[in-house]
């Protein structure tokens, strides 16, 4: 807290007053705001406190998920051994990088068209590629399910990673509309007068300005993919499933501290995830990873 | 075909939904020419250019680049190269990444690559920023790469969409003697955009006036300065004391005042209602020559700034006229005309120009 100081030149005899009175309010402002100080502890509490907790048995040597008994890898190397979670993680690590390398692609050519078409059509797009951000995703996720069946496609990881894609594109391209927008419609004229065809001032002009909005949305969409539930337990096939249906499914039939384990290593990996996007705009020389993710 | 022509557009209309930016343009640029377009916003000067590069296709007309008729090709095949009003700069490039851009799209060898950038960086004073980010540069740096960046090419004609807009007035006055420079020493013909027409006067070879996506006037600087070819010529160079009246041999008679001894201008009938301009620094208030006309009027106001000094005199009601004197002789206050004073001021008649 700074002093206040008294007015310096001014031989006022005013300032008296008015300077009691800044003193009063001052201290009020001063006095710590208990309350809000609790409901932050609160708040801070119940959203990681269970997450504390797994994480904590998850190296618990006993089975029991209410008593920690000592320290082990036990969980970790039963996780290890579990072929079936295995498979899965290897599945939702595939799902995650076809959907995010589709959706990228796609969106960032969605965001470019949006921005550039001054047609009619082109503004009703814009608007329609909202909706999926908006509607329920157990809606997605039935509807989906619903036209595979429909169209008689068997359920698969590859439907998986198409309703993924179809689902990822909005953030993709809301994330990059608005960094497409802000670019200088100049330089890539200036790149065709200086001899590149329209393809070629993309590729060299174009989108390397936009990447690196463009690697921080495809950490976001992996991310995203990775832990999604409800549109992969609506579209994936029996065999293999990906970890978030698969954790579901075996939690069904009790809790096993294999769980444990691998949602730590989720949230790890999810740590691991969000440092990286918040690395990669620094690699470009840039500050406020943050304002990447949230696409201003 | 003419081949001295670098460029020429002929018939070139531009619209936009239902209003025209530019309409039957016809222009011939010489080459080797540092030549201006000149004209307030929304004229159709930038238009045009980006329709020589080939940004905006016309409406009707052809776009001719040394005889050749180029009027469907993108601006890729066209042997031209913009500097554009925002430098348009490849920020993730280095400078010399940025430079070497066209070069690269044209296979050129990378040895000669890398001495041709090098020149080029030399002879727009960034040497040694080679390796440097166009985000790192000041703006008058950032104008050199745009510039350095479009001339490496060699392109037959380089286009300026006001380069120097978004300098500092001491910077661009410099910038504007360096890109003069420049021209003379590249020798490829520079069609330059501007609306300075201070800074048209003091860079072009010649000046084509637009307004309302028309030509007004082309001609050298002196050409359009000193005989304007319409009343929003006379206005718009610099500033003009604009009058209205009516001819009658030799004369115009002001609507309110007195006659004025006019220069010679073919076929005008007497009694056409005219405009004439009187430039303020083509006035004088002393020392008088023979053959100059010579009236009488009261100063209404003085303002002082450095060099000169403008009076506004009144020489009948209701008409002033601006008149601008060097300070060589006058230094003190006191030594100079103030409020109220009657003075007598002339002109030679030449000077005096009758505008349709």
């Amino acid at each position: 807290m700074t002093q206040l100081s008294p007015p310096a030149t001014t031989a006022s005899p005013a300032p008296d007053r008015p300077a009691a009175r800044t003193r009063t309010r001052r201290g009020r402002a001063d006095r710590k705001p208990r309350v809000l100080v609790a409901v932050t502890a609160l708040f801070f509490a119940l959203l990681y406190l269970p997450i504390a907790v797994v994480t904590l048995f998850s190296f618990n040597s006993q089975k029991s998920l209410t008593v920690f008994s000592g320290f082990s890898l036990r969980w970790y190397r039963a996780f290890a051994h579990d072929d079936v979670l295995i498979s899965s993680l290897g599945t939702s690590l595939r799902i995650s990088l076809v959907a995010t390398a589709g959706s990228i692609v796609l969106g960032v050519a969605l965001a470019l068209g949006l921005v550039r078409s001054r047609t009619r059509l082109g503004s009703l797009a814009g608007l329609i590629m909202l909706v999926p951000l908006i509607t329920p995703e157990i809606v997605t996720g039935v509807a989906s399910m619903l036209l595979f069946k429909g169209l008689g496609v068997t359920l698969s990881t590859g439907t998986v990673m198409v309703s993924e894609i179809t689902f990822s594109i909005s953030y993709v391209t809301v994330i990059l509309r608005s960094r497409v927008a802000a670019l200088n419609p100049e330089v890539e004229e200036a790149a065709m007068d200086l001899g590149a065809t329209r393809w070629q001032a993309v590729r060299l002009v174009t989108l390397p300005a936009l990447l690196p909005a463009v690697l921080a949305s495809a950490v976001l969409i992996f991310a995203l993919v990775f832990d999604d539930f409800v549109l992969a337990y609506f579209t994936t096939g029996v065999d293999p499933q990906p970890l978030s249906v698969r954790i579901y499914s075996a939690i069904r039939f009790g809790v096993q501290p294999t769980i444990n384990a691998v949602g730590t290593l989720m949230l790890a990996g999810s740590i691991g995830l969000i440092a990286l996007a918040l690395f990669i705009p620094r690699l470009f020389g840039r500050r406020g990873g943050l304002d990447i993710l949230s696409g201003s | 075909m003419d081949e001295t022509h670098a460029v020429r557009l002929t018939g070139v209309s531009k619209r936009f939904a239902d209003t025209y930016a530019v309409r039957d343009l016809n222009l011939d640029i010489e080459a080797g020419l540092f030549f201006s377009l000149l004209g307030p916003s929304g004229c159709g000067k930038t238009t045009s250019l980006r329709m020589i590069g080939g940004f905006t296709d016309p409406t009707e007309g052809s776009v001719l680049l040394a005889g050749e008729d180029v009027t469907a090709l993108p601006p890729n095949k066209r042997n031209v190269n913009t500097v554009f009003q925002s430098y348009a700069l490849f920020d993730h490039l280095s400078i010399a990444d940025n430079v070497a851009f066209g070069l690269k799209r044209k296979g050129v060898e990378k040895a000669e690559i890398r001495r041709r950038v090098g020149e080029m960086l030399e002879l727009v004073q960034l040497d040694g920023f080679a390796g440097r980010k166009p985000r790192t540069l000041s703006g008058g740096q950032r104008q050199r790469v745009a510039l350095a960046r479009a001339l490496v090419n060699r392109p037959a004609v380089l286009l300026l969409d006001e380069p120097l807009a978004a300098l500092d007035l001491k910077l661009r006055r410099q910038m504007q003697v360096e890109l003069k420079q420049i021209q003379r020493e590249v020798g490829i013909t520079f069609v330059f955009v501007t609306h300075d027409q201070d800074e048209a006067l003091t860079m072009s070879d010649r000046i084509c006036v637009m307004n309302e996506g028309r030509v007004e006037q082309c001609g050298t600087p002196e050409d359009v300065y000193e005989h304007p070819a319409s009343r929003f010529v006379a206005s718009f160079m610099g500033t003009s004391n604009l009058m209205t009246g009516t001819y009658r041999g030799g004369e115009v008679t002001l609507d309110q005042g007195p006659a004025l001894p006019v220069g010679p201008r073919a076929a005008i009938a007497d009694g056409t209602p005219v405009s004439v301009s009187l430039r303020p620094e083509k006035v004088w208030l002393s020392d008088f020559e023979p053959g100059m006309s010579v009236l009488r009027g009261v100063i209404r106001d003085t303002v002082y700034s450095g060099p000169t000094t403008t009076y506004l005199i009144e020489l009948a009601p209701g008409v002033t006229l601006s008149v601008l004197e060097q300070n060589t002789a006058r230094a003190r206050m006191e030594d100079r005309w103030s409020g109220g004073e009657t003075v007598e001021f002339g002109w030679r008649p030449e000077h005096c120009l009758v505008l349709a």
